[in-house]
Formats: C-alpha cells, sequence, structure tokens
C-alpha cells in the first residue's frame, strides 16, 4: 500500500529558517538518515523537498490559451514543504513513519513535532473514471 | 529543471466533484490523461498521482509511548492535496503553461474547471533522490 507523508509546515512568504547552521545541518542529517532506513528497508518510493513558498505561483488556464499567473496567497494557506511516498504493508507503519520524521529536530535539537499528513495514494484512478 | 503541480481543494470541492455525471468524469479524465500523453512524448514526464479522498487522511504528530499520534480532524476550510504532476521543464513558464493546461480541463458541461494549480520548483539542495 502506498501512502504519501506531506510536511505541510510552510505559510506565505516563508523562507529559509532562522536556525544556526549546527541545528539546520541536524535537521538534514536526520532526514537523510530517516531516507536512508527507507530505502534499506525497501520502503522508500520517493522523497522530495520543495523550494520556499516566495516561490510559488498559481495558474489558471486563460482565454485564448495563456495561463494567468499569481503569487499572491492567504496568510493562513498551508505550503507543501516536502513529501514522502511510501509503499508499507500497514497504515500503521505509515503512521509511525510519519511520526519519526515529525520529531525531526529543530532550533536547539528539540523535536519540531510537527504534523505530518498521511494519506493511500491511488494506485490507478477509479473504475467509474475511466 | 523539475517542478510540481499540486492540484488541491477542500472537502465541499471533492463532494461537488464527486456529485458529476459519470460522463462529465470521464471527459475530465480523457484530457488530463491526453496532457499526460502529451508529455510523456516530450520527454517532460516524470510522475502523476491521485490520492484517495480527504476521508482517510491522518496528521500524525510525534509519539507517545512509542505509538504515534494520529488525528482524522481537520477544519472545514483546509485545502488537500487531491493530485499531482511532477515535470522536468526547460523554464518556468513551460510550467505554467502546462498547469494552465491542467486548469482548462473540462468539469460537468464541458466547461474548463479553472481550477487553481499550484506551481513549486523542488529544492534542489533537497533532493534525495526517487527511487
Amino acid at each position: 500500500m502506498k501512502y504519501i507523508l506531506m510536511m505541510n509546515t510552510m505559510r506565505a512568504g516563508q523562507s529559509i529558517p532562522n536556525w544556526t547552521s549546527k541545528d539546520l545541518q541536524a535537521h538534514i542529517a536526520f532526514m537523510m538518515n530517516l531516507n536512508k532506513d527507507l530505502r534499506d528497508s525497501g520502503e522508500l518510493v520517493s522523497a522530495e523537498g520543495l523550494s520556499f513558498p516566495d516561490q510559488a505561483k498559481l495558474v489558471r488556464a486563460g482565454k485564448n490559451g495563456v495561463p494567468i499567473t499569481d503569487g499572491v496567497f492567504p496568510e493562513s494557506k498551508e505550503f507543501l514543504a516536502g513529501f514522502w511516498i511510501v509503499d508499507v504493508e500497514t497504515p500503521e507503519r505509515a503512521y509511525a513513519i510519519a511520526a519519526r520524521a515529525s520529531a525531526a529536530p529543530g532550533s536547539g535539537g528539540a523535536p519540531l513535532n510537527m504534523p505530518i499528513e498521511v494519506r493511500p495514494v491511488m494506485s490507478a484512478p477509479p473504475p467509474e473514471m475511466m | 529543471m523539475k517542478y510540481i503541480l499540486l492540484m488541491s481543494g477542500t472537502k465541499a470541492g471533492v463532494d461537488h466533484y464527486h456529485a458529476w455525471s459519470q460522463k462529465d468524469i470521464q471527459t475530465h479524465m480523457a484530457v488530463l490523461q491526453s496532457i499526460n500523453d502529451r508529455l510523456t512524448e516530450s520527454g517532460e514526464f516524470v510522475a502523476t498521482q491521485g490520492l484517495v479522498g480527504p476521508k482517510e487522511a491522518k496528521v500524525v504528530r510525534g509519539e507517545k509511548n512509542g505509538i504515534p499520534v494520529t488525528d482524522g480532524v481537520f477544519p472545514e476550510s483546509k485545502e488537500f492535496l487531491l493530485g499531482y504532476w511532477i515535470i522536468d521543464v526547460a523554464t518556468p513558464e513551460r510550467a505554467y503553461a502546462i498547469a494552465g493546461q491542467i486548469s482548462a480541463a473540462q468539469g460537468p458541461g464541458g466547461v474548463p474547471t479553472n481550477m487553481p494549480i499550484e506551481v513549486r520548483q523542488f529544492a534542489t539542495f533537497e533532493q534525495s533522490g526517487s527511487k
């Protein structure tokens, strides 16, 4: 069963956090270590980090095929900071991996306890949509 | 340059989509499929994925006694990711153009949904690699 684990932790205008480089390094090392463990267990499908929200654009179809782009977002909007796709036996295993990611260290090394949204991904569109 | 095109909506939006006629859903999916086909032909396609609805979403925060703390209650206004495309394109403008095509996919009665598509570049420094 494939699950996506989403870090919806960023807000509009947010850029690189004001952490010490030691804290940033510890955070990234934690994530690399998590990815390595998931790769070793054969559960990692993909893991990606996204650029910061200040580079995000919202695109809508325009008339005559020219896209309308907008870079203004409500302050309350959650931005995806990064995600993992894991292939696991049970939802509980997906939650356990999410809990580990949630505890990644932040400023001063304290666990961030950030919320990680967990959702199954569809292997194929449901038959009624084809 | 790798970009992700994010299609999001609220729970109300998802309920609205589920009320579309089967014909409208099929037309919509056919348009998206033809976009995927063209991206594959141009070599820009990396991945696409649809997600299961908000009802099955959980938010996990840390753990207590080794058990992950899960919660399935979200504010009504929360935007859920419905699906995404990952593309590898030469310019941001090309990413916006593809997002525009997805946004123009027909909804009920053949009218474009004009759904907003969020376009974000991958952070190269955190690319931990796909299998």
